[in-house]
């Protein structure tokens, strides 16, 4: 019988650099795909080797003929672009909290990525929690939109240094997540593996409370992810399932 | 050693400079970012997904990425137009995959691993390090070379060229993995 090669196919290579190659050259299942994207933002080695490919490759483009694209599709980008009002935005005068306000985060829901992100510094600049200021609290509060790997916002996330509440607010529904599991949040800090956070309910307007300890030294630049876990939370203590959601915390 | 194949043209410069402004949300540098870099980006959405609305769609999503992350592009690690290539393959790349699969582009459409050599493209190459990849594709196994150009240009899975060379995934991933790595000492031996 002949010697097939490996399953895996490596050929001597490390799981980083085959896997790094495959992301770059894209052959992947959908799946693979998104593993590896959740590995870029945790593995800076990796996310090396996959921009080394990437950059190898890139000239590969030039044989491509380019098209011009017709001029409603940067109608489309600037109507998503220009007409927000960035920063000096006028705050909505919500009673009750604008955290509660559902059709705040529905009206998002249909929103581009852009405007979600702006309207919600926004918003966290200029109401968060009143009475408490940032400086009290010791450390400012945090935003992040999550986003699946398409780059559609799914969640936007808020955490208040103050009251050591993560906050939750789906922004478009995701089909991830099913019977018998559970999404849990994660914390991609710099060069570490990703920490849990917990497993986490994100229904809307729903906060969690999570530990202190587990919270620490959270900071502007640390990644969110969320991946869809059993019941219970991840078995091993890092990500098992699919990564729905990641994006970057800033501060508010 | 320095890094293969960067162009860092006044091109580059200029691009990487519109992108600093884009970070700071200057809408009309965002324009002309979009106004020299477009028809590439379509280019290679286009020729992934064939599909001429989701293209559009794709492009349009891409720009928005590219508005939201400009303050994360590192001139040190790619040119300011592979990074935004780079987007647009992914981005297109995602979108073919979450096709069902009925939807796929049907086979006689598709590239087949049989054509496609490098001489088709020669007329069309001006870029030093293009011609350069392509010389060296064309030193490679035809099939390895033909399997690595379907994935990077055409979005094909691993998995669908194996069955249409009818071969197991594992010898198609050899065959690709190989190439690269024949690539990248070709290019990276060339280097001075």
């Amino acid at each position: 019988m002949s010697q097939q090669p490996q399953p895996s196919g490596l050929d001597g290579l490390t799981e980083l650099q085959a896997l790094a190659m495959d992301h770059a050259l894209g052959g992947g299942s959908r799946a693979e795909r998104k593993a590896a994207e959740l590995r870029l933002l945790s593995d800076p080695q990796f996310r090396a080797a996959v921009e080394r490919w990437q950059t190898l490759l890139a000239p590969l483009d030039d044989v491509t003929p380019g098209v011009a694209p017709p001029p409603s599709v940067w109608a489309a980008i600037a109507a998503e672009v220009e007409p927000q009002p960035r920063r000096a935005a006028a705050l909505p005068a919500v009673a009750g909290g604008w955290w509660n306000n559902l059709g705040l985060w529905r009206g998002l829901a249909f929103a581009g990525p852009v405007l979600t992100a702006v309207a919600i510094t926004v918003l966290v600049q200029g109401t968060w929690f009143p009475g408490a200021s940032a400086a009290v609290s010791g450390g400012p509060a945090l935003v992040a939109t999550l986003a699946d790997a398409d780059g559609k916002p799914l969640i936007a996330a808020a955490f208040d240094p103050a009251s050591g509440e993560v906050r939750f607010a789906p922004v478009a529904a995701s089909d991830q997540a099913t019977g018998g599991t559970v999404p849990e949040l994660w914390v991609i800090e710099g060069k570490n593996p990703p920490r849990s956070l917990g497993v986490i309910d994100i229904a809307v307007g729903r906060s969690q409370t999570i530990p202190r300890d587990r919270l620490a030294g959270l900071k502007p630049g640390a990644i969110l992810a969320i991946s869809i876990e059993p019941t219970g939370g991840s078995p091993t203590g890092a990500p098992t399932g699919p990564v729905i959601a990641t994006g970057k915390l800033s501060a508010a | 050693m320095s890094r293969p194949n960067q162009p860092f043209t006044t091109g580059s410069t200029e691009l990487a400079a519109l992108l600093v402004r884009v970070a700071d949300d200057d809408a009309a540098a965002f324009q002309a970012f979009y106004d020299r870099t477009s028809a590439k980006l379509f280019g290679v959405i286009l020729r992934i997904l064939i599909e001429r609305q989701e293209s559009e769609d794709v492009l349009q999503e891409v720009y928005l990425i590219v508005w939201r992350k400009a303050a994360t592009f590192d001139a040190s690690k790619a040119s300011p137009i592979t990074w935004a290539a780079t987007i647009a393959r992914n981005r297109a790349i995602d979108r073919l995959r979450a096709r069902p699969p009925r939807a796929h582009v049907p086979m006689e459409a598709a590239v087949d691993l049989a054509d496609g050599g490098p001489a088709q493209d020669a007329g069309l190459i001006h870029d030093q390090d293009a011609r350069r990849i392509a010389a060296a594709l064309a030193t490679l196994e035809p099939r390895h070379a033909a399997a690595i150009r379907a994935c990077y240009f055409d979005g094909v899975t691993y998995d669908e060229l194996a069955a249409r060379e009818q071969v197991p995934v594992g010898t198609l991933k050899s065959w690709v993995r190989r190439g690269l790595i024949r690539l990248r000492d070709l290019l990276e031996g060339s280097q001075a």
